[in-house]
């Protein structure tokens, strides 16, 4: 395959004054050159990328401003993992890597994932706002669309059979412009005639005031999408991932993959901080690393670039002010952004939430928060709600997309790498398509491996993922029963989000065990309320600590390093005298 | 399931819901108190800092010590109570309410003819006063940081920076200290101290420990334990100024910033809450706005001494015992801007109002100041206060049952420097 660059140059030497140069090498548009200022190296690239396009753009333009920090990794170094030589390796525990695990487990094979981090879902896929997408804005071609349909439909079975909290509750998209409705007819008219969204349909304001009546009154008219609904995001990670575990799959935290050794197009053997590994097959589902996973693995022909988004989440007091997903649309705002723009939801577990932003950034883990971005999405949001108000405000976080510069994703074998899968460039909808990419995946792993053994299906895989019973959802009968059988279970420790110490103990004992205030948060909420903590946080430490027979100091709230307390007092450890 | 019926069920057994249960038992109401941690007591249990009682029982006793002096009262009466028992929900029923609480037996249910709540208070967190950065490990409210120390003898802090100048705050300061903590200073973003002045000296001052002004946190660094913190100059509206901020290295940030009345249980009820005190709307007798519920203590404002908390959640209890419904013939106390709020924020005039505690702080700091309450522009009360702060709460007692009050009747608080009174005459 041959492609001209000539027009492609021609508008970068316009923008850029010959600083910067596309070249068509290996199938893939490769920009270099020096540029100052990471907006301009967007920009570039940008120009010569075509959205959805199967030709990529390979970022390798010179950056001074754009010094990230290395990859975070674990400090120690071990051999667990030295000489484990699994049918498929999976990099990754995220959404993407988590339900890959667990559909490989469909068949009978040796599944390892790794993920670096101490949890599960710690990057993106706990990072974003948990909804599940219709599709509405999607257009054929692009493997977003591909997926979309059949993953929304698959929600409802997959949240059952995972015990994952799922409601699907619609989302309204909010016009103000009376005029503008032929037009949105039309487009969804041609959404669902040309692109197959078929549930999408136009309300008038006064029906919205009917479904939703506290969202903004000036609205003339929306178009609802019911297929559209909540899910916890990183509570589907960790059940896809336990599931993968219960059905015979290893998950390995605190694993980084540092290297790899590729001899002719088939990767050997993977290097990581617990040894060396042998894998027969390689899915690489690294998220903002999924670039550098594909180079180490020889096969880099796409590059990501990390947008960061905050959402911020508000007390379950104004989590009765809507039930659904909505948002005012912005036309013009809407043709030049990446992101729907945010929104306002309330979430699984009954918060309102609002946002994410959307700002380009070359730090891909750079997680903080600013004050802009609250700025930014509650002017927005405060039209779609108007009682949205920063006062009810309990929490924000960010998380850091990985688009690629088609902004599509990559799911396909390695191009140049025979045993290597991708499945990158996975941002929004990623967590929706996540159960549909997953089955792809893992039957093209499969695939891969029949080529060279038998592979057969697992008769005993059991999809259904007993999770940890929620009491304050139950009837008082249910709840009464389950604390005869575990009086552990009539002891609140978390009063805002009323979780017992049962449940505790349930997430401490779950077939991924990370013993940390905010895995155990993650799992079964204690500090997710509006107290965040301050009364139960020194209660779960001291619960942690007792289970695993450590120092209270020794407990710690999520990575390395993030001990609580330092010791106790009167000792040099506390810092007092002995 | 078991039933109990009770003529008072009071929730909380820190020192009002103590101080409540004894009171509604010595005017003869069969009461149960619910408590949903291990231990009575409450917050107490963590004060092992001095200077509780001194209005109550004349003495300086620490937190602990003034709590057991309510608990062994408490004990003598032989009141029943349930801990470590959850309260999920509250049922108002024609007879009154049904209480439904969760503890390692199981579920129960008890009936009441009145409630008293006495749920106390809980800590501002640094999102809601909108600090940014990272997400580490060592940010935490000073609450939070005493319950290490004092409760589990466990240091959260070597060096540390303190934001907000809250009592709670300023004794951890002194406290981590003592432990052996170095605490590089703590911070408000007011232009003034917002703790009492007896604790600025003995909990900063004595130990030189600086108090910098008009200064706030504004994010956090570091990605596993915290590293440092920015502080930046804030302008008059506590806005942070940009271009003033300075990276100071720290492994803890301790916040004092605030405490909510922690009503949830009140609202589910469909009580009303005042935005000033964030608690109850309440008349002479703690009575919320649904007959039958009454609130006491820091649950239906934040009381600066934890006197204040026994002795309004006495009246509170003793009402509850005394309840009988009745139709509500409510007058307004309207209090001028110069207060920040007071309490209660209206009578019942079907009550008996000849004895009624008033609480209440300023706005601002006042000088030479005359309180003044007038019923339809005639005054009825007057008092002059050196000064006024407000984190000084000030309490009245006052007989309204002499002022001749009707429905109709407009009764005002207002505060008068006495600069401009003397200017007037």
């Amino acid at each position: 395959m041959r492609m001209d660059m000539s027009k492609c140059n021609r508008k970068l030497n316009k923008q850029f004054g010959g600083r910067v140069r596309a070249s068509f090498e290996n199938d893939c548009i490769v920009l270099r050159g020096e540029l100052e200022r990471w907006p301009d190296v967007i920009s570039a690239c940008r120009t010569a990328a075509r959205k959805y396009s199967r030709i990529h753009v390979v970022n390798d333009i010179v950056c001074p401003e754009a010094q990230d920090a290395p990859m975070r990794r674990p400090s120690f170094t071990d051999h667990t993992l030295e000489g484990a030589a699994p049918d498929v390796l999976v990099i990754g525990g995220g959404i993407s890597g988590a339900s890959i695990a667990r559909e490989l487990t469909k068949w009978k094979l040796n599944v390892l994932l790794v993920e670096k981090e101490s949890d599960l879902a710690l990057q993106a896929s706990g990072r974003n706002d948990g909804e599940v997408h219709p599709g509405i804005d999607l257009g054929k071609g692009s493997l977003k669309h591909k997926y979309i349909r059949t993953a929304n439909r698959m929600f409802d079975t997959v949240c059952k059979d995972l015990n994952v909290e799922f409601h699907r509750v619609g989302q309204y998209v909010l016009f103000g412009d009376v005029w503008l409705k032929p037009l949105i007819r039309l487009y969804c008219l041609w959404r669902k005639y040309h692109d197959g969204i078929e549930d999408t349909v136009l309300i008038s304001g006064a029906q919205l005031k009917r479904k939703e009546p506290l969202l903004d009154p000036e609205a003339k008219f929306a178009i609802l999408n019911p297929s559209a609904g909540v899910v916890c995001p990183y509570g589907l990670t960790i059940a896809y991932a336990e599931n993968a575990v219960q059905n015979g799959a290893k998950v390995s935290l605190g694993t980084a993959v540092l290297g790899m050794e590729v001899e002719n197009g088939t990767i050997r053997a993977v290097h990581t901080n617990r040894g060396t590994l042998y894998p027969k097959v390689v899915i690489n589902a690294a998220g903002v690393f999924a670039e550098e996973i594909a180079k180490m693995a020889d096969d880099r022909f796409y590059s990501i670039h990390p947008r960061r988004g905050t959402n911020s989440i508000l007390d379950k007091k104004a989590g009765v002010y809507m039930h659904s997903i909505a948002s005012v649309i912005d036309l013009r705002a809407q043709l030049r952004a990446h992101t729907k723009g945010g929104g306002t939801m309330r979430t699984a577990h009954g918060n309102l939430l609002a946002g994410p932003d959307a700002v380009e950034t070359w730090q891909k883990e750079n997680t903080e928060t600013h004050p802009e971005s609250i700025r930014v999405v509650f002017d927005k949001q405060k039209k779609t709600l108007p009682r949205l108000s920063e006062r009810d405000i309990i929490t924000y976080f960010t998380g850091v997309r990985a688009p690629t510069f088609e902004e599509d994703f990559i799911i396909e074998r390695g191009r140049r790498t025979k045993n290597l899968i991708h499945c990158a460039g996975i941002q929004s909808p990623g967590l929706t398509t996540a159960p549909a990419v997953a089955i792809d995946v893992a039957q093209t792993a499969a695939d891969m491996l029949s080529e060279k053994m038998t592979v057969e299906k697992n008769p005993a895989f059991d999809p259904v993922r007993k999770g940890i019973p929620a009491l304050r959802e139950m009837d008082e009968a249910q709840r009464a029963e389950l604390i005869k059988e575990n009086p552990d279970y009539g002891v609140i420790v978390c009063r805002c989000e009323e979780v017992s110490k049962g449940e505790i103990l349930d997430a401490l004992r779950s077939p991924i065990c990370v013993p940390t205030v905010d895995g155990v948060k993650k799992r079964v909420r204690p500090g997710m309320g509006r107290c965040q903590g301050g009364f139960c946080s020194p209660l779960v430490t001291q619960i942690i600590a007792d289970y695993l027979g450590v120092p209270l100091s020794e407990v710690r709230k999520s990575g390395e390093g993030s001990v609580i307390t330092f010791g106790k007092t009167k000792t040099p450890e506390g810092g007092g005298e002995a | 399931m078991t039933n109990d019926r009770y003529d008072v069920i009071v929730i909380g057994g820190g020192p009002a819901g103590l101080a409540a249960a004894v009171s509604a038992h010595d005017n003869d109401a069969r009461v149960l108190l619910i408590e949903r941690e291990a231990r009575l007591g409450g917050i107490l249990k963590q004060c092992i800092h001095d200077g509780f009682g001194l209005l109550r029982f004349g003495e300086k006793l620490s937190g602990p010590e003034y709590a057991e002096r309510y608990i062994d009262m408490f004990r003598a009466r032989d009141i029943p109570a349930l801990t470590l028992t959850f309260v999920t929900k509250i049922v108002k029923t024609e007879q009154g309410f049904e209480v439904h609480a969760v503890n390692r037996q199981g579920i129960s249910v008890h009936y009441a003819h009145a409630l008293v709540l006495a749920t106390g208070c809980r800590e501002r967190t640094a999102k809601q006063v909108f600090i940014h950065g990272t997400r580490p490990s060592g940010v935490f409210t000073a609450g939070t940081a005493q319950h290490f120390v004092n409760l589990l003898g466990e240091m959260p802090a070597k060096k540390c920076v303190i934001l907000g100048s809250g009592d709670i705050g300023l004794i951890m300061a002194r406290r981590l200290t003592l432990e052996g903590a170095r605490v590089l200073g703590v911070y408000e973003a007011k232009p003034t101290p917002s703790g009492l002045t007896r604790n600025l000296q003995q909990c900063l001052y004595d130990y030189d420990i600086p108090l910098h002004l008009s200064h706030t946190v504004t994010r956090v660094f570091g990605v596993d334990r915290l590293e440092g913190v920015e502080i930046s100059e804030v302008d008059e509206n506590m806005k942070p100024i940009p271009g003033t901020q300075t990276r100071l290295d720290c492994d803890a940030l301790i916040l004092s910033v605030g405490l909510i009345p922690e009503n949830e249980l009140a609202e589910s009820l469909g009580v009303e809450i005042d935005p000033k005190t964030k608690g109850p709307y309440c008349d002479g007798q703690c009575m919320t706005g649904v007959p039958g519920v009454f609130s006491c203590g820091n649950a239906l404002h934040v009381n600066d001494l934890v006197d204040y908390v026994s002795e309004n959640a006495a009246a509170a209890g003793k009402a509850a015992a005394l309840y009988t419904p009745a139709p509500q013939k409510y007058v307004p106390l309207h209090a001028d801007g110069s207060f920040l709020y007071i309490v209660p924020q209206r009578l019942d005039l079907n009550r008996d109002n000849t004895k009624v505690a008033v609480y209440f702080r300023s706005g601002g700091d006042f000088n030479k100041t005359r309180l003044s309450v007038t019923a339809d522009g005639r005054e009825v009360f007057a008092k002059k206060y050196a000064f006024l702060r407000p984190p000084e709460m000030e309490k009245l007692e006052l007989d309204f049952g002499a002022f001749g009050l009707t429905e109709e009747s407009d009764i005002r608080f207002a505060l008068q420097l006495q600069a401009e009174k003397e200017r007037e005459a």
